[in-house]
């Protein structure tokens, strides 16, 4: 550093696709970015579901659906209850997916290190296998990161880091991590042919299957969700699992919530003679806009999962493409800012009406506390049971006369755990969230 | 005094991740990550630690595809002044005699070294050849299996691990030092170096270059031919999980066994 020069224009903390994303959108405009990843390659330290709903990525790469290693385009969506002996399911499929494509199904060792290397093919500096300490702070404005005891300098950082943002934690930017707005994710990669694949899923080319669980058979108050999701010749298969039950619970690990999913009866059979070549565990981010962190300040910004822009209302699980997009906006503002010269907090305050605007703050806003719901009683315990008794009703043959279909469905009702009158009103605070 | 410092180093699958082609028997080198050979570590460690006590440079020298480079930069993240990487596809399919020739050769470019470190061996191809290759080639002083080295009155003092115990030699420079796995704690890459290293680059010297005849390097140079290659199943191990209260149980059932010894204490 000399004559007040900084090294760098703009220093990005974390390859993902948050801070791949800006890295890619500031080099393209010229500006000397630093992209910093703990991870060598980029991505071998990512535990994601697997799915980037959305098309954001358009906007850092033109033509991204034919040049990103996309696995396959999402043409089968799937919602099921599970309980110990039963799966019901809501199916979704239609050709409209095969011409207007919403979602993909990516790993993320490969999308990582190819969004890396497109930030370096426009100009920025990667480097990668170095961790940072802590961000450089002068006079109160972040001007740097630390490393090693050296500091190195920019006049803007953008902090995108993943779910447990250690650096923006440490400097007081973010609150630590609690049980209450977090998950425990586990993963596998299972290979399976593309041939395998397309028989037990009923698909056919790139098209591909994404379904979410509730596993309605856990005891003791455990409330976890499933995940599996096609990939082209293999399947991502893994639990969400809520922190404050497990912890509340005390003796239930989570690699057995995992391994009583995989060898349920319905889906043990898909995932059958697969071979494990990845295996994976992480924090999943599930606070939400209620425990989002000042998104920006003198020198800094804060995008993708560091910021809280996960979300989950049970059916789909978004937090890719709030990072890619968050990231670009953070890119945007950044450049701005390079063209007035002036990087504090009020330069920076136009990040937070950027996302206040775009589909991120907007879903986050919307369906603020709906984590609630999807970690509900109702939803994990009443509702799984429930739906098996009545369809059982409804379907098995005793040979005695058949009862009206109210009968049935009331029956099944009041078999469950719940009061009728709680569930009406725990139903009707479902749907004004949803 | 300035010493000049040669590493050789060598980029490696990750030997964590090694998966074996069950068709071809070969490396699925598709699958797995390529790191820096962790012995060639220590060489650098070593070297890096005989540079900042006595002076000098370190250059990394390496033989391998482009992407060795990636190796190459994280050689000078962690210390390392200057960094060649000898390549052209003349090189391809080396067996270990033009490994080693090929690097003597790059080496011998340089205008003076002092010593040459190098790992004690590679961790896909485990054969320890071309490190002394290369000293022979030279026609210098080798040390092998070294833990630990000193330099004094201008002599390299180096501690070589035996079966039987430890000999400490000294030997005059030139000198090539193989340096044993885990003999050192490698220092940690830096952020700045890192960024400096980039922008320097590394430098790329061909076949030409070197001026070797291309009959004598890579798979033309070879002496080796290999006739097959099979893999090697692993035997089942008796495996036992036992709570902490039944350890004497599984004691005596070793002792009786004939597993465990007694030993009589004087």
């Amino acid at each position: 550093m000399s004559g007040g020069m900084s090294d760098f224009d703009v220093i990005v903390v974390g390859a993902g696709p948050a801070g791949s994303s800006a890295a890619i959108k500031l080099a393209s405009s010229g500006s000397n970015v630093l992209l910093v990843e703990r991870a060598d390659p980029p991505g071998s330290k990512a535990v994601s579901g697997g799915i980037l709903w959305g098309k954001e990525l358009e906007k850092v790469v033109p033509d991204w659906e034919k040049v990103t290693p996309l696995e396959r385009f999402i043409e089968y969506k799937s919602t099921a209850f599970l309980t110990e002996e039963s799966k019901v399911s809501v199916d979704f499929r239609t050709k409209k997916f095969e011409k207007s494509k919403t979602g993909y199904s990516v790993l993320r060792a490969k999308l990582d290190q190819f969004l890396a290397q497109k930030a370096k093919a426009a100009g920025a500096t990667l480097v990668t296998g170095i961790t940072v300490d802590s961000l450089s702070m002068k006079d109160g404005i972040v001007n740097g990161v630390v490393q090693d005891g050296e500091t190195v300098t920019a006049n803007t950082v953008i902090l995108a880091e993943g779910t447990n943002p250690r650096v923006a934690i440490e400097a007081g930017l973010r609150k630590p991590l609690s049980d209450l707005d977090s998950a425990i994710g586990i993963k596998e990669v299972v290979k399976l042919s593309e041939n395998t694949i397309n028989e037990r899923f009923n698909l056919k080319g790139n098209a591909g299957y994404a379904g979410e669980f509730v596993l309605g058979f856990l005891e003791g108050g455990v409330r976890a969700g499933g995940f599996m999701y096609t990939n082209k010749d293999s399947l991502s298969v893994g639990v969400v699992i809520s922190l404050p039950h497990l912890r509340e619970n005390g003796k239930t690990y989570a690699y057995d919530i995992m391994e009583k999913f995989m060898q349920h009866p319905y889906v043990s059979p898909l995932v059958e003679g697969g071979q494990v070549q990845e295996y994976s565990a992480h924090l999943v981010s599930e606070g939400g806009v209620n425990s989002m962190p000042d998104l920006y300040g003198d020198g800094y910004m804060i995008a993708g999962d560091s910021a809280g822009f996960t979300f989950s209302n049970g059916m789909v699980i978004q937090g890719m493409n709030y990072a890619i997009a968050s990231g670009v906006l953070a890119a945007e503002t950044a450049i701005e800012a390079i063209k007035k010269k002036e990087f504090t907090r009020g330069a920076l305050s136009s990040y937070q009406s950027k996302l206040e605007r775009s589909q991120v703050l907007m879903d986050l806003r919307k369906f603020r506390g709906i984590d609630r719901l999807v970690w509900s009683r109702l939803v994990h315990e009443t509702a799984p049971e429930m739906l098996e008794n009545i369809l059982f009703g409804i379907f098995y043959e005793d040979g005695s006369p058949k009862k009206h279909l109210a009968n049935t469905i009331l029956q099944g009702i009041s078999g469950s755990n719940m009061k009728k009158s709680e569930l009406i009103m725990e139903t009707y605070r479902m749907l004004r969230r949803m | 005094m300035s010493l000049e410092i040669v590493v050789m180093v060598k980029q490696v699958p990750d030997s964590q991740e090694v998966v074996i082609d069950p068709v071809t028997m070969n490396l699925n080198r598709s699958l797995t990550r390529n790191v820096t050979n962790r012995a060639d570590e220590n060489a650098l460690e070593a070297a890096l630690q005989l540079r900042d006590k006595v002076g000098g440079r370190v250059t990394i020298v390496s033989m391998g595809p482009p992407q060795t480079e990636s190796t190459m930069i994280e050689c000078m993240a962690r210390g390392a002044d200057r960094a060649i990487l000898v390549s052209d596809r003349f090189f391809g399919g080396a067996d270990t005699y033009p490994t080693g020739l090929t690097v003597a050769s790059a080496i011998s470019k340089l205008e003076k070294f002092d010593v040459i470190f190098a790992g004690e061996e590679s961790s896909d191809s485990s054969t320890g050849h071309v490190g002394p290759g290369v000293a022979e080639f030279l026609g210098i002083e080798q040390a092998t299996y070294v833990s630990k080295v000193d330099y004094e009155d201008g002599l390299i003092i180096a501690e070589r691990e035996l079966e039987d115990g430890t000999e400490v030699v000294k030997v005059p420079t030139p000198v090539l030092i193989t340096v044993l796995l885990n003999a050192n704690i490698p220092r940690r890459q830096t952020l700045r170096r890192k960024i400096d290293a980039i922008r320097r680059g590394i430098e790329v010297w061909n076949l030409e270059k070197l001026g070797m005849p291309p009959e004598w390097v890579g798979v033309r140079g070879s002496p080796t031919i290999v006739r097959k290659m099979r893999s090697i199943k692993e035997k089942e191990r008796a495996a036992k999980k036992i709570e902490l209260d039944q350890i004497p149980e599984l004691v005596k059932e070793l002792y009786e066994k004939g597993i465990l010894k007694l030993e009589e204490s004087q």
